[in-house]
């Protein structure tokens, strides 16, 4: 049941502020992305009509803290065939980007294990200026699915250190500052 | 042929064997790769969330490839839409440019880039390739896998038709090979959930696995290094969960080209795929000396004696190693 007082008109607009969240309002709901969407095709709790609707009607919370805006894989297929131009893809992003600082500030819980591996992935970034696949993954590994998880990957990891795919030492780059000035710039 | 080289990070770890196979395939048709310093990672999808985040850190690599008077290609799909991606945003917001320009402590200049595949197939030329091959593919079946963001959207990159694309095809066909009907070319791999959303992740791939099998393709073609890790790194462990047997190669479009051009096995990083493109190169000879076998009792049939001069050299040796 949806509660009109609890509702946040201005989420819209909050969206539309953000890169990429800019066409939000020109959705009629017509479903053409939830049809195009592969994700949908899999899980039909994942429906990206829906999420826009919710988002245009204000449920700010209920979107913000849902898993279901990590489950895009930005295929972009949505994108493609929205007769409207709204570029979902990049809306989710958006989304994804406003719940990001929520959660940071306390404000929201996002138990979503996708957004846990990104915060790992551009941390990784942000430290070395290259992705150091070895240690995010394994790290990600090891934090989300524990030992079992961990051995699950062991043949698989050591196949791929003996193909020489896995390089066991980060590459720092010389412009490691200006990549961090680019995260505390953009990352807020 | 001169171009600025963009590997990006897999290229350098988990996808040495595109990067091997590139620089080996574009070395042996004369194009020079010029690799740019000190670039940095372009954010991949688990950035490109953040647009302000994963814009800026593109245009860094572009600022610095700008420095070059060359074009830029990429091998990767992911890198080649951030980058394109943010020239396009940085473009048509003004504010998004301030905002880079003060993060990167310098005005933006662009660059021409383009995918790896697009310079292959449109600037080097599917007959100048052609021209170029020792060992035909005839007989064999190679899917094309195009995958997502190569394509779309088509705001971004308009080398090919979003829906159906045909440049991976054509590239197939100009190598001697058959590009059967392939309806999944351009669905979704599910490679960005596979860190978070591992079964949904899978289920994508097997689609895709399960559908190249039933076009009856001796193999799949992919043009980045994701789609690679899903369908080619991950397909073991699909194989296991949903209990199939799929054993499907699963190699770069640099390899194939590579293959070709009559390269060896270890030059194009094909000891390094996941699942061994052994068979797959067994069959290429194996075609090769069918054919052989078949033209030369042609021509005994129409009692020319001396059918065997007219091709020296042949390849039944097997693969260069
Ligand atoms: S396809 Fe476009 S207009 Fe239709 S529901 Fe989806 S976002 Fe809205
Ligand atoms: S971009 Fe996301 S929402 Fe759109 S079709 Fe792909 S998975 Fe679905």
């Amino acid at each position: 049941m949806i509660k009109t007082e609890e509702l946040d008109p201005n989420f819209k607009y909050e969206i539309a502020s953000m890169p990429g969240g800019e066409r939000i309002k020109y959705c009629f709901n017509c479903t053409g992305c939830t049809v195009s969407c592969p994700v949908n095709e899999i899980d039909r709790e994942f429906n990206p009509r829906k999420i826009l609707r919710q988002s245009l009607l204000g449920m700010r919370k209920e979107v913000l803290s849902s898993e279901l805006i990590w489950l895009c894989s930005s295929c972009y297929a949505c994108y493609e065939h929205c007769p409207q131009d709204v570029r979902i893809t990049e809306i989710m992003g958006a989304l994804r980007t406003i719940a990001e600082k929520e959660a940071h500030r306390g404000n929201i819980a996002v138990p979503c294990d996708k957004r846990k591996f990104d915060s790992a992935f551009t941390g990784s970034i942000k430290k070395h200026g290259r992705v150091y696949e070895a240690m995010t993954i394994a790290g990600f590994i090891f934090r989300t699915k524990g030992i079992g998880g961990m051995l699950a990957y062991t043949p698989m990891g050591l196949a791929m250190l003996r193909k020489g795919k896995l390089p066991l030492l980060p590459h720092g780059i010389k412009g490691k500052k200006q990549v961090k000035a680019i995260f505390e710039m953009m990352h807020r | 042929m001169k171009f600025s080289y963009y590997p990006g990070c897999t290229l350098h770890g988990s996808a040495s064997e595109y990067d091997i196979s590139t620089r080996a395939v574009c070395r042996a048709l004369g194009i020079e790769l010029v690799e740019i310093e000190d670039w940095n990672c372009c954010g991949a999808l688990e950035g490109s969330s953040n647009k302000a985040l994963s814009t800026a850190l593109s245009a860094r690599n572009i600022v610095i490839a700008s420095k070059t008077s060359l074009q830029l290609v990429m091998p990767c799909s992911i890198c080649s839409h951030n980058l394109a991606r943010a020239d396009v945003s940085i473009r048509e917001d003004s504010r998004l440019r301030q905002s880079v320009e003060q993060a990167l402590g310098t005005s933006y200049t662009g660059v021409r880039m383009k995918h790896l595949l697009d310079v292959m197939v449109n600037e080097f030329g599917l007959e100048n390739l052609k021209g170029r091959v020792t060992r035909p593919l005839t007989g064999i079946k190679a899917a094309p896998y195009y995958g997502c963001l190569l394509v779309r959207p088509s705001k971004i990159c308009r080398f090919d038709n979003p829906k159906n694309p045909v440049t991976m095809d054509n590239l197939i066909r100009a190598l001697g090979a058959d590009s059967p009907q392939f309806r999944h070319k351009v669905k979704c791999c599910g490679g960005s959930l596979l860190m978070g959303k591992e079964d949904i992740a899978h289920n994508l791939s097997l689609n895709i696995l399960s559908e190249a099998k039933a076009a009856g393709a001796d193999c799949l073609v992919a043009a980045c290094p994701m789609c690679h890790t899903m369908l080619d790194g991950q397909q073991g462990m699909i194989e296991k969960h949903h209990d199939v047997k799929l054993d499907m190669p699963v190699v770069y479009f640099t390899q194939l080209i590579g293959i070709a051009l009559g390269l060896g096995e270890k030059e194009l990083g094909l000891d390094r795929n996941m699942v061994s493109a052994s068979r797959l190169l067994d069959s290429i000879c194996k075609k090769q000396q069918d054919e052989k076998m078949q033209e030369k009792r042609e021509k005994q049939d129409t009692g020319n004696t001396d059918g065997d001069m007219g091709h020296p050299g042949g390849h039944a040796g097997g693969m260069g190693k």
